[in-house]
């Protein structure tokens, strides 16, 4: 991403405000994968670790009524919708206030006032569900728009096609992240598709596609921004593979130790951390000491989220029965 | 694991075969090699030996039939067929169903509890069923003949059975009891409640002697004026609003409940309707109410207050569509005007029949209920 | 399009048009997805007229595609709308099984997303359908938590459960039985009514044995009754109209008073709806048996074809008789 262009089209705040969250991503995922080798946290654990910028950039460029169908490498995402730090963590502890209060854990969070469709572990099935959201704003004529996101791995899925298809025929408002992060769980590309970028997919569905480099927050979001804004004035939808590399194994305690070790290295070179470091301190918006302060602030808010959470009671087993169904509500 | 016996080749360019007799009984045991059924061909007639030890549970093909080299005749089971089979009913077998021999004193479940709650000896009856087991049916006659030969006598004192007591059921607890269950059964049942400031009726009542119960049946008969739908009944051909309005009081009596009615009771003071109440409940305690007299009503209030129950979920009296509960009227503080007073209150509980109204009538009903307690000036109505 | 005319009969297929226009006018949230709905009126013409009427973005003809547009239904949903799902048959419904179980089943349980989905399955054989035009899939649903299914046998409950199913905010799947569809026919309310879900229907009162039973076996319970009543045996029959939510109270009721029950449905017999009822019979109701409890059912096999062989897989009125006699007499 060009200074020039980053300059013009992002107000300083506003770059600053992705740093933020890229670094508070990242240390909310350090810490839960700490608590995890401590045994504290239970179940899997799955984090976005190098692939902060992909949420972070997308979520950016979202008005408040639009709507996110995540998958479970979009942590910045949340936490830009306003899940807070404490909610993650009561999520990951299985505590009562979390989002789904002990009904689910990890990152299968889920909550429609925030615009947040929580998602299922069989991937791609979030892009269907996207497209339905997608259906119902064009329907009620709302200018809202729907984001959603799934990796290579779930672009071989039957889902994935059905809804690149039906958005495609339809028009729908709904703009199609890819987070090409080079492995599904440890099936790389070549195993996976015969294509060389998942963009060509798009293709096949008559649909605008684009690859942008997935470590560089800013080349996220004004692609995200322009996709969002082209879905928003009623053109349909558009795809966007995010490159980057899955830096920590599919799950936590996955060692990876069949990714090679010069891919990691070549990677960590392009951590989106230090990429935007970089582009802050080339455009003067801001210095090391700054850079220091945010990751200050990012611990102070990743502490206390954990202290609120650890202080939070666990559910009762009869709760297991609650819930199944809604009640009536109109007749 | 069923063995399969199927048509055999009888010979080279043989196609097919017929059975001409099976030599063991269906359900019967045959030992491996022992001949099993007698199988012809146009060339030749030959004894087919049994592929296995087994019992013959399965036949599949019968005897004349002609089918095709290859075709699975039977099944040989390592058990024998449960007793009684009844031949595939369909595509399914269903179970046998008849006592095991020796089995034939085994009494069902129902059997059993019809003879502790009516202290039947089973041994004394007899039994008519499958393979001459008891059957309920046969408890139920042995009962009935018995008690025919007993003299009417008042309901039989409890039985005692080590730690429980059985009560034995009087006509009037299977009626309501029939009738609650099947009103349940019936109407889709929601209740609503609202609250009422009772000062009004209290300063009347003190004065003149009466319980708040007139008051209630007073503003419900205006209630009903007002929204004739709660006066109603559901039938299929549609919904049947009643023109005249029949409230039925329900009366606690000391081994059951009734309900008799006080008829055109929006014609009716506050007075008249005291007294009418008052003389239906007396009657009713002393069981002198005439049949006409519990039937008719198209409303039904429930004073269950008088024990001092706050709500109620009351039961509709079919064929109705709703019923009023009148709570205990407290003392209360409550805010006026943003201030605290204290005034006697009560909480009103209106079951309805959704099937005929909704949320929203009902609600709107019981505004005028409470609108009537509240701002009528009761002097003019004794 | 059918409309509702005062006294005049309406078949169940008829209803269920009925149902989808009413609603559809009285609530603008309401819309249509599925395979040849729109132009072509659906394959069996329950929505002809409707793309005239409401129009393409109300009336979808969607992909081939059932996962997905069963997907896009749970996500219109989740944003207030209210959805209507045809499967062309319910054979295909298996595509979406993901979805279903997964996506709706648990989205409000975890994260208290109400999914007001209604997919709508023609299913049920006795037409020739062969294997994959006539299965009961219903069995793998009630299994799942989470979605509300209803099975109506008449006319009435067609419309009424429909539109009921319409105003839940619950997933439903409304199996409609396409044997049915022009075979069954009555005069229904022209006014507006719904069959609330969970409430089962006796059909035809009975002291000796209870059959608790759904879908076009009513029909084969019903006439079993007929015959038996000519021998001194008298059936009461059940329709559950509902399967999940299951009203357990009319079944055990029915199975006190007359002490024998016989569980009758189309779909296979192993792990289906019967096994699950007879067990809720001999938990709740063991007390009350006099006699154990006989499951009629089409055997553990695919739907064949041709026509013996799927006149001996499908429960008829003979099974019910030869089973009714056994039992009465047990």
């Amino acid at each position: 991403m060009d200074l020039a262009t980053v300059a013009k089209e992002i107000k300083p705040a506003d770059l600053l405000q992705m740093y933020y969250y890229v670094r508070l991503t990242r240390t909310l995922e350090d810490r839960i994968t700490a608590l995890y080798r401590q045994g504290r946290i239970m179940g899997g654990v799955y984090t976005s670790n190098g692939m902060e910028a992909i949420s972070v950039g997308y979520a950016s460029a979202l008005e408040r009524d639009d709507v996110i169908a995540p998958y479970h490498r979009d942590m910045g995402a949340f936490l830009l919708r306003g899940i807070t730090p404490g909610e993650v963590f009561a999520q990951y502890l299985g505590k009562k206030t979390g989002p789904t209060r002990g009904k689910d854990g990890n990152v299968h969070l889920g909550d429609l006032k925030r615009g947040i469709i929580g998602f299922v572990s069989h991937l791609a099935d979030n892009l269907p569900v996207a497209t339905g959201a997608a259906l119902a704003f064009k329907l009620r004529d709302e200018s809202r728009v729907v984001v959603t996101n799934t990796g290579d791995g779930g672009t071989s899925r039957g889902d994935f096609h059905e809804a690149l298809n039906f958005a495609s025929v339809r028009k729908l408002p709904v703009v199609f992240f890819c987070n090409n992060n080079q492995y599904a769980y440890s099936t790389p590309l070549r195993y996976q598709m015969a294509i060389r970028d998942v963009v060509e997919r798009a293709k096949a569905y008559a649909m605008p596609g684009e690859i942008v480099d997935g470590n560089d927050v800013a080349a996220v979001y004004l692609a995200a921004k322009r996709a969002i804004a082209r879905a928003r004035a009623g053109e349909g939808p558009t795809f966007i593979e995010a490159k980057t590399m899955r830096m920590h194994g599919h799950s936590e305690h996955d060692a990876a130790k069949y990714v090679p070790r010069e891919l990691l290295e070549e990677w960590k070179k392009k951590d989106p951390i230090l990429k935007a470091e970089q582009i802050l301190t080339q455009l003067g918006y801001a210095d090391e000491a700054k850079f220091r302060e945010v990751q200050e602030r990012a611990k102070k808010e990743v502490e206390a989220g954990l202290a609120f959470a650890e202080q939070s009671p666990l559910p009762e087993g009869p709760e297991t029965l609650e819930g199944v169904f809604a009640e009536e509500r109109d007749l | 694991m069923p063995t399969d016996v199927i048509m055999p080749q009888l010979g080279e360019s043989i196609a097919e075969g017929t059975i001409v007799k099976w030599l063991i009984p269906q359900g019967g045991h045959v030992e491996k090699d022992q001949p099993l059924l007698e199988v012809e061909t146009d060339k030749v007639s030959l004894e087919v030996p049994s592929p296995s030890t087994g019992y013959l549970n399965e036949v599949l093909v019968t005897e004349g039939q002609t089918v095709p080299v290859g075709t699975l005749l039977a099944r040989l089971e390592s058990d024998a067929a449960p007793r009684g089979v009844v031949t595939r009913v369909g595509g399914v077998v269903i179970r046998h169903m008849e006592p095991a021999p020796g089995e034939e004193d085994h009494y069902s479940p129902a059997v059993r509890q019809l003879a502790r709650e009516h202290d039947v000896d089973l041994a004394q009856v007899a039994g008519t069923g499958a393979g001459g087991r008891v059957t309920k049916k046969d408890v139920l006659d042995f009962v009935a003949k018995r008690s025919g030969m007993q003299t009417r006598a008042a309901p039989a004192a409890p039985v005692t059975v080590s730690a429980e007591e059985a009560l034995p059921l009087t006509p009037m607890r299977r009626t309501i009891a029939e009738r609650m269950v099947a009103s349940r059964r019936t109407s889709a049942h929601v209740t609503t409640f609202f609250e009422a400031d009772f000062s009004g009726p209290a300063k009347v009542r003190d004065a003149h002697g009466l319980t708040y119960l007139p008051f209630a049946i007073k503003a419900v008969t205006r209630a009903l004026r007002d929204l004739p739908i709660v006066n109603s009944s559901w039938t299929d051909q549609g919904i049947v609003i009643k023109k005249d309005i029949h409230i039925g009081i329900a009366v606690a009596l000391e081994d059951g409940l009734l309900v008799p009615v006080v008829r055109h009771a929006d014609r009716k003071g506050l007075q008249q309707l005291a007294k009418e109440v008052a003389d239906l409940a007396e009657r009713a305690r002393t069981k002198r109410l005439s049949p006409e007299e519990v039937q008719g009503g198209t409303f039904t209030v429930t004073n269950h207050g008088v024990m001092g129950s706050l709500f109620s979920t009351p039961i509709i009296s079919q064929p109705q569509i709703a019923i009023l509960g009148l709570g205990a009227v407290q003392k209360r503080a409550v805010v006026i005007h943003d201030a605290i007073g204290i005034r006697p209150m009560a909480y009103l509980s209106l079951s309805f029949d959704h099937r005929v109204i909704d949320g929203a009538t009902a609600d709107q009903f019981m505004s005028k209920v409470k609108g009537y307690l509240e701002q009528t000036n009761w002097e003019t109505d004794l | 399009m059918p409309t509702a005319t005062a006294g005049k009969e309406v078949t169940y297929l008829e209803a269920i048009s009925q149902a989808l226009d009413e609603e559809m006018t009285r609530d603008e949230r309401v819309f249509l997805m599925g395979e040849d709905i729109g132009t072509y009126g659906g394959a069996f013409k329950i929505t002809e007229g409707f793309l005239d009427k409401y129009g393409e973005w109300r009336v979808l003809d969607t992909p081939l595609a059932e996962s997905g547009f069963v997907g896009a239904g749970i996500g219109a949903a989740m944003m207030g709308m209210r959805p209507v799902v045809e499967m062309q048959f319910a054979d295909f419904i298996s595509c979406a099984f993901d979805q279903i179980t997964e996506v709706a089943g648990t989205a409000y349980y975890r994260f208290r997303s109400q999914v007001p989905l209604v997919i709508r399955a023609p299913y049920g054989g006795g037409v020739h359908g062969g294997p994959f035009h006539s299965e009961c899939p219903e069995g793998w649903f009630f299994h799942s938590p989470g979605l509300k299914i209803v099975v109506p046998a008449t006319a009435y409950d067609a419309k009424g459960l429909l539109k009921a199913a319409i105003r839940d905010p619950n997933p439903v799947i409304y199996f409609e039985h396409k044997f049915l569809y022009r075979r069954i026919k009555e005069v229904l309310p022209v006014e507006d009514y719904t069959v609330p879900l969970g409430v089962a229907a006796v059909r035809r009162e009975g002291t000796d044995i209870s059959v608790i039973t759904y879908g076009a076996m009513v029909y084969v319970a019903l006439e079993a009754a007929e015959q038996l009543a000519k021998e001194g045996i008298d059936l009461e029959v059940v329709d559950l109209r509902s399967l999940i939510p299951l009203d357990k109270q009319t079944v055990f009721a029915s199975v006190r008073k007359t002490s024998k029950a016989i569980v009758l449905h189309e779909d296979n017999k192993t792990g289906g709806v019967g096994a699950e009822i007879a067990a809720l019979l001999a938990e709740e109701c063991f007390d009350s048996l006099d006699g154990p409890i006989v499951r009629i059912a089409a055997p553990d096999t695919p739907i064949p074809f041709s026509a013996p062989l799927e006149e001996f897989y499908i429960p008829k009125t003979s099974d019910v008789v030869a089973a009714a006699r056994k039992l009465a007499a047990y």
